[in-house]
C-alpha cells in the first residue's frame, strides 16, 4: 500500500532518506516543469529544481502540517524562481544596456529581440517565432512571468497560484492582466 | 458594470476562471459591444500564439539528470552535516583534557578556528570575569595565541569596568600515523574547508598512502563532497583517485555516476568511467536506469574517448 504524504513526511522528519526521496519523486515532475517554463533554459531549470528540494530537505524537519505539503513545496518553488538570477541572463544584462521601466516594473533588455521589423508573414513562417515569444515572456517582471507561466503554461487556477505565491487572488489577477498587456504590446506586430 | 471591467472578464473567461453568472453577463455584453468582441479576438490570437509551450511532459532525460544532480547535492548536504558534527566531537575530545580548549561564540560552525585551538569552555560563548580568568582560565594564555574578533558589549569604562567577547586561537603541530582517527579528522576538515586549493590537495594526498589505510566513514563522505563540489578540478581529481581505493559500495558508485553525468572536465569523467570499468570487471552491477546514462553518453558526450569508454561500460555491464 502506498504511504500518504503525511506518513512520508513524518518518516523523512525522522531522517529516513528513502521516504524523503519518495516524496520528492511524487512532485518533482511538476516542479521541474515549472522551473523549465520559468527559466526557459534547461541548465537553469535543473539548478532551480535542485535548490527547491535542498530547501525542502533543510526545512522538512520544521514542517508543521499547517498546509498541504504540495502547497508548501510549490510556495518554495515560486520563491526560488522569483529570487533566482539566471547566469545567462546576468550575462545578457551586462552586455546590453539595461532599461528599467518603473511604471511597468519590467525589464526591457530583450525588447530588441522581440520585434525586429520583419513582416508578420516573414515572422510566422520563420523559425524565430518561438524565440520572439520567448523573449517577450522573458521581458516580463519576475512576478508577472511566474503567474503567467503557472496559469497559462501549467494550467493552475488563480486560487492555487495565490496560495503558491502567498498573495491574494486579486494580486494574481493584476499580475496576469499586466503580463497580458505587456505581451500584447511586444507581440502585436506578430499576430495582429 | 463598467466597460473596463468587462475587458478583465474577457481574460478570465479565456483562462476558464469565470463563474457561470459572470460568463452569462459577459456573453450578453458581447452581443452589444463590438469593441469587446474585437478585444476578445485579439486576446484569443495572442494566447494562440504563445500556446506553443503549454503543458507538455517533462523530458525524461532531463528529469533523470536533474534527479542525479539532486541526489548528489543531498548526499553532499548530509555528509557536510555529519562530517561537521563528527569533526567537532573529535576535536573537542582531542583538546579537552590537556589543554582546556573550547569554542567561542556561535562560530562553532567555523571549526577552522578551533583547529588553532580556542580555549575557555565548551559552551558556545563563555562568560568570565577577569578575576576568574586570572585564576585559571587564562593560565594557558601564551605568546603564540592570537586574538581576533574583539567585540565590545560594554566599552564604557566610566564605572571602571568593560566587557567584551573575543576569539583566541593558536597553532597546533600534529604528528601521527595516517590511520589515527584524529589525524584523519583534521585532514578531512582541511580537504573540505581550507581556502587554499593547494592545502586541500595536500590533505587528500597525505591520506593517499602506499601502505594500507583504514579510512573511516567521515573520510569517505568528505571525499564524496569534494568530488562533487570542489571548484578546483585538480582537487576533485585527487579526491576521485583516493575514492577509487575505498571499498566499492552504492555511495561510491553514485559518486562516479555523478561525475560522469555532471562534471564539466572530461578528464574527470574519464577517470570516473575507468574506475567504474574496474568495478565491472570485479563483478559489480549497474541497473537499467544507470545503464541508460551511458547510452546517452554514447550518443551525446562531446568527447570521443568518453563515447568509447561508455561503449566499453555497456559491454562490460550487459
Amino acid at each position: 500500500m502506498q504511504l500518504s504524504d503525511t506518513d512520508l513526511i513524518i518518516q523523512a522528519q525522522k531522517g529516513d532518506q528513502n521516504a524523503f526521496e519518495e516524496l520528492v519523486y511524487r512532485y518533482d515532475r511538476n516542479v521541474l516543469s515549472i522551473t523549465i517554463k520559468y527559466a526557459n533554459n534547461q541548465d537553469d531549470a535543473k539548478d532551480l529544481y535542485q535548490e527547491v528540494f535542498i530547501r525542502v530537505y533543510r526545512g522538512i524537519k520544521n514542517f508543521k502540517f499547517q498546509s498541504e505539503f504540495s502547497t508548501w513545496l510549490f510556495r518554495i518553488t515560486t520563491n526560488v524562481c522569483l529570487t533566482y538570477k539566471s547566469r545567462s541572463k546576468e550575462h545578457l544584462r551586462v552586455s546590453i544596456d539595461k532599461e528599467f521601466d518603473d511604471e511597468e516594473n519590467e525589464f526591457s533588455t530583450t525588447k530588441e529581440l522581440v520585434y525586429d521589423g520583419s513582416s508578420p508573414e516573414e515572422i510566422s513562417s520563420g523559425s524565430n517565432l518561438g524565440e520572439i515569444v520567448n523573449a517577450a515572456v522573458e521581458s516580463l517582471s519576475p512576478k508577472q512571468k511566474m503567474t503567467f507561466v503557472l496559469k497559462h503554461y501549467e494550467g493552475y487556477k488563480i486560487r492555487e497560484i495565490a496560495e503558491m505565491m502567498n498573495c491574494k487572488e486579486g494580486t494574481v489577477k493584476k499580475y496576469l492582466f499586466d503580463a497580458t498587456k505587456n505581451l500584447r504590446k511586444k507581440l502585436s506586430p506578430v499576430y495582429a | 458594470m463598467k466597460h473596463n471591467e468587462y475587458k478583465q472578464l474577457l481574460q478570465l473567461s479565456l483562462f476558464g476562471e469565470l463563474k457561470s453568472e459572470e460568463q452569462l453577463k459577459l456573453k450578453k455584453h458581447l452581443l452589444t459591444c463590438e469593441e469587446c468582441r474585437i478585444e476578445l479576438e485579439d486576446q484569443k490570437n495572442l494566447l494562440e500564439l504563445i500556446s506553443g509551450k503549454q503543458k507538455t511532459n517533462v523530458d525524461e532525460k532531463v528529469l533523470i539528470a536533474a534527479r542525479y544532480q539532486l541526489r548528489g547535492a543531498l548526499r553532499s548536504e548530509r555528509s557536510s552535516n555529519n562530517i561537521l558534527n563528527s569533526i567537532t566531537e573529535n576535536i573537542f575530545q582531542y583538546f579537552t583534557t590537556p589543554l582546556k580548549f573550547a569554542f567561542a561564540g556561535a562560530a562553532l560552525l567555523i571549526v577552522g578556528f578551533v583547529i588553532g585551538g580556542i580555549f575557555f569552555s565548551k559552551s558556545s560563548q563563555s562568560e568570565f570575569t577577569s578575576q576568574q580568568a586570572g585564576e585559571n582560565r587564562f593560565a594557558s594564555l601564551s605568546e603564540d595565541i592570537s586574538i581576533s574578533n574583539v567585540r565590545f558589549i560594554d566599552s564604557d569604562a566610566s564605572d571602571g569596568e568593560v566587557e567584551f567577547t573575543f576569539e583566541a586561537s593558536r597553532p597546533v603541530r600534529l604528528k601521527g600515523n595516517i590511520n589515527d582517527q584524529q589525524i584523519q579528522s583534521v585532514l578531512t576538515y582541511a580537504m573540505l574547508n581550507e581556502q587554499n586549493p593547494g592545502s586541500r590537495l595536500n590533505s587528500i594526498n597525505a591520506m593517499n598512502s602506499e601502505k594500507p589505510v583504514q579510512y573511516d566513514n567521515d573520510v569517505k563522505n568528505a571525499l564524496i563532497t569534494v568530488v562533487m563540489t570542489d571548484e578546483n578540478p585538480g582537487v576533485r581529481r585527487e579526491a576521485l583517485k583516493l575514492m577509487s581505493k575505498l571499498p566499492y559500495d552504492e555511495s561510491v558508485k553514485q559518486t562516479f555516476l555523478y561525475v560522469i553525468t555532471n562534471d564539466t572536465v572530461s578528464g574527470l569523467r574519464i577517470e570516473a568511467l575507468n574506475a567504474l570499468i574496474v568495478t565491472a570487471s570485479q563483478g559489480h552491477k549497474l541497473n537499467q536506469e544507470e545503464l541508460n546514462l551511458f547510452r546517452n553518453k554514447l550518443q551525446d558526450d562531446e568527447n570521443p574517448y568518453i563515447k568509447l569508454r561508455s561503449k566499453t561500460i555497456l559491454q562490460e555491464y550487459n
